[in-house]
């Protein structure tokens, strides 16, 4: 259990900026998310962390060791590929045993760990199986294996749960976490894949273009988006996206809507004019009442808990409220939206967040 | 498929198969003739018409080519060096085939520009220098003598970089991981993802180097020296030609390879089929 920090990393592939001045610490013993879109560098920071990209400038101590020009074997981290990479040749107990061999452990100690690792990952009767005789589920949890049995100051996940098919992917997600709470060693995990990253993380990173958006447990990065890109790119449905122009001042601003609907928020801003308004889905109900502001019904998706209504506005802006599980609306129905004003926010235009407070 | 169509194709399939067979019987020819010629006794070889079969069946060709030649020394000499020519050839290109794929260091583009250009000097041209420095080295009529020129195998370098260019990155990078270093990349996990490659090099590599001719011949004059193929230029004496006793020793040289090819059929064809992709 060790902890990891970046200050002030940067890296290059030739005039192609990849990573950008990027600092951050994780703690000993916490499960870190990297999570962002293709190309936003969340892959090439952890590789920098392994020691398989070089890094340009800045420093990397793991454990309180300067690493950033240690050899990957020296730095006491252990990778679980995406492709697993497991040496097709081996046996399992060869694939787990090969990184020990090579630091020439005494037969004992690898047999002992090998065995282990064998345990706590349930797979002793794969031991002398090849990889192509394994699942991709069984393959997966052999990498996780070869990580485990070197005993490393941290773990690092690279999208370890691609290739699995959804109901594996569930079950390995929930297998990665019981080992993290079990061993209790520092990890950090890339993915792209915001569910994972909301219920992996102890905190998530952010990255988008380069650099770090926002840093924070997945409640407050789901709660309190730091950039239009988080708020956009966390929560599924996406988060509604208004055009609005806000007016008044203090505790008494009003959004005015694409439709002329006026909404009373309760988000300072630093001036009036043209706004986003973020609003998830969730926190726009459909109502009997009045409401907020009302449009006609497009599309109805019953998922059974709770209902997705894609309503258009009067002036053609499109939003998705959600409804209740027994809503009986169907495509085409007039219907009056009320919005939570305690989950709303607002984005200027370099997107930057202002949240209901 | 309408029986019309069945029918034309069965035609067709005839057709080829004939034609096919045409060609293996033209093929195969020679080595027949050679065959049934190092059976018949010298007069009835160079009768002035084509006899399929011979009037008296002989084997006092084979019996002079293994008991009055010096045919044990030159099988010796034919193994130490193929085997020398194959140990060094398929170790050194899998060692620069292996630098040149996965490692970064100064020059590297240019000296595969390099390998990939020798393939443009054909050996012919270089035999003379080739002769001129192994002369100088004093290693005229010594196995290293005919070992060395030999090693010049640019498309073995080629296959090896290929087939480790193929094998995907992240193997390199937990083994990295896992501390290995380059041998150990080389040869825990590289080579025996694929044993098959350095098999079929060996073998085509040694019927190449038992098969060469025209360096041994040059390198060797002395006849407890020289290789099976140059040796069996030696079995006529000063009264002439002896057809029949040349293509018996001439059976006798390539036996070995006909058996390793038999043996290892299915490896020869992977490995002309890897080189030949490069060859064009």
């Amino acid at each position: 259990m060790a902890e990891i920090s970046l200050n002030n990393v940067s890296k290059s592939f030739g005039s192609v900026n990849v990573i950008n001045d990027v600092s951050l610490t994780v703690d000993a013993g916490e499960l870190l998310v990297f999570l962002g879109p293709s190309g936003s560098g969340k892959s090439t920071l952890l590789r920098m962390i392994a020691g398989l990209e070089t890094i340009d400038s800045g420093t990397l101590t793991i454990g309180g060791v300067e690493s950033q020009n240690l050899a990957p074997g020296q730095r006491n981290v252990a990778m679980v590929f995406q492709n697993y990479a497991l040496y097709p040749h081996m046996t399992v107990r060869d694939n787990m045993a090969f990184g020990l061999k090579n630091i020439k452990l005494p037969a004992s100690e690898i047999d002992k760990r090998v065995a282990d690792a064998a345990r706590i990952l349930e797979m002793e009767s794969l031991l002398d199986r090849r990889p192509s005789q394994l699942s991709g589920g069984q393959r997966q949890r052999v990498a996780i294996g070869r990580a485990i049995v070197k005993e490393p100051a941290a773990f690092l996940f690279d999208e370890p749960l691609s290739n699995l098919d959804a109901a594996l992917r569930v079950r390995t997600r929930v297998e990665i976490s019981e080992l993290h709470q079990r061993i209790k060693s520092t990890m950090i995990y890339v993915t792209h894949d915001q569910t994972e990253a909301m219920t992996l993380g102890d905190r998530i990173v952010v990255l988008n273009d380069c650099k770090i958006e926002q840093i924070g447990t997945p409640m407050d990065v789901y709660t309190y988006p730091a950039s239009r890109f988080v708020a956009g790119f966390i929560g599924s449905p996406a988060m509604n996206f208004l055009k609005v122009e806000m007016s008044g001042s203090g505790d008494s601003m009003v959004a005015t809507l694409g439709d002329g609907s006026r909404v009373s928020l309760t988000i300072t801003v630093p001036g009036s004019g043209q706004y986003e308004l973020g609003i998830r889905p969730e926190a726009v109900r459909v109502t009997d009442g009045k409401g907020d502001t009302s449009g006609t019904a497009k599309v109805v998706e019953h998922l059974g808990d709770r209902t997705l209504v894609y309503v258009a506005l009067k002036d053609g802006t499109q939003i998705t409220a959600q409804d209740t599980g027994r809503s009986t609306l169907v495509a085409g129905d007039q219907v009056n939206l009320t919005f939570d004003t305690s989950q709303l926010h607002l984005f200027d235009e370099s997107g930057k967040a202002y949240h209901s407070h | 498929m309408t029986p019309q169509t069945a029918k034309r194709i069965n035609i067709a399939g005839l057709a080829i198969t004939l034609f096919t067979l045409f060609c293996a019987i033209i093929w195969a020819f020679p080595i027949y003739w050679g065959i049934i010629s190092s059976l018949k006794p010298e007069d009835e070889v160079i009768r002035p018409y084509i006899e399929l079969w011979p009037d008296t069946l002989t084997f006092q060709h084979y019996w002079f080519a293994l008991t009055e030649t010096q045919i044990g020394k030159w099988y010796i000499n034919s193994i130490a060096t193929a085997v020398g020519v194959t140990i060094l050839t398929v170790s050194t290109s899998m060692f620069v085939g292996y630098a040149i794929s996965q490692l970064r260091f100064p020059l590297r583009q240019p000296l595969y520009w390099l390998i990939l250009a020798s393939f443009m000097v054909p050996t012919q041209t270089l035999i003379i220098n080739h002769f001129v420095l192994i002369a100088n080295m004093g290693l005229l009529n010594t196995w290293a003598g005919i070992i060395l020129p030999q090693l010049i195998h640019p498309v073995a370098i080629i296959v090896y970089k290929q087939f480790f260019d193929q094998v995907p990155r992240d193997f390199r990078e937990a083994a990295v991981m896992d501390n290995a270093g380059e041998f150990r990349v080389l040869f825990k996990v590289y080579m025996p993802m694929n044993w098959g490659v350095t098999t079929a090099l060996s073998i085509v590599t040694f019927i190449w180097s038992w098969n060469a001719f025209l360096w041994p011949f040059l390198a060797v004059t002395k006849t407890e020296m020289m290789t099976i193929t140059v040796g069996i230029t030696q079995v006529n004496d000063a009264f002439g030609v002896y057809y029949a006793r040349q293509l018996s020793a001439a059976v006798l040289a390539g036996f070995p390879v006909a058996l390793a090819y038999l043996l290892f059929q299915r490896r020869v064809t992977q490995a002309i089929t890897l080189s030949a992709g490069i060859k064009g």
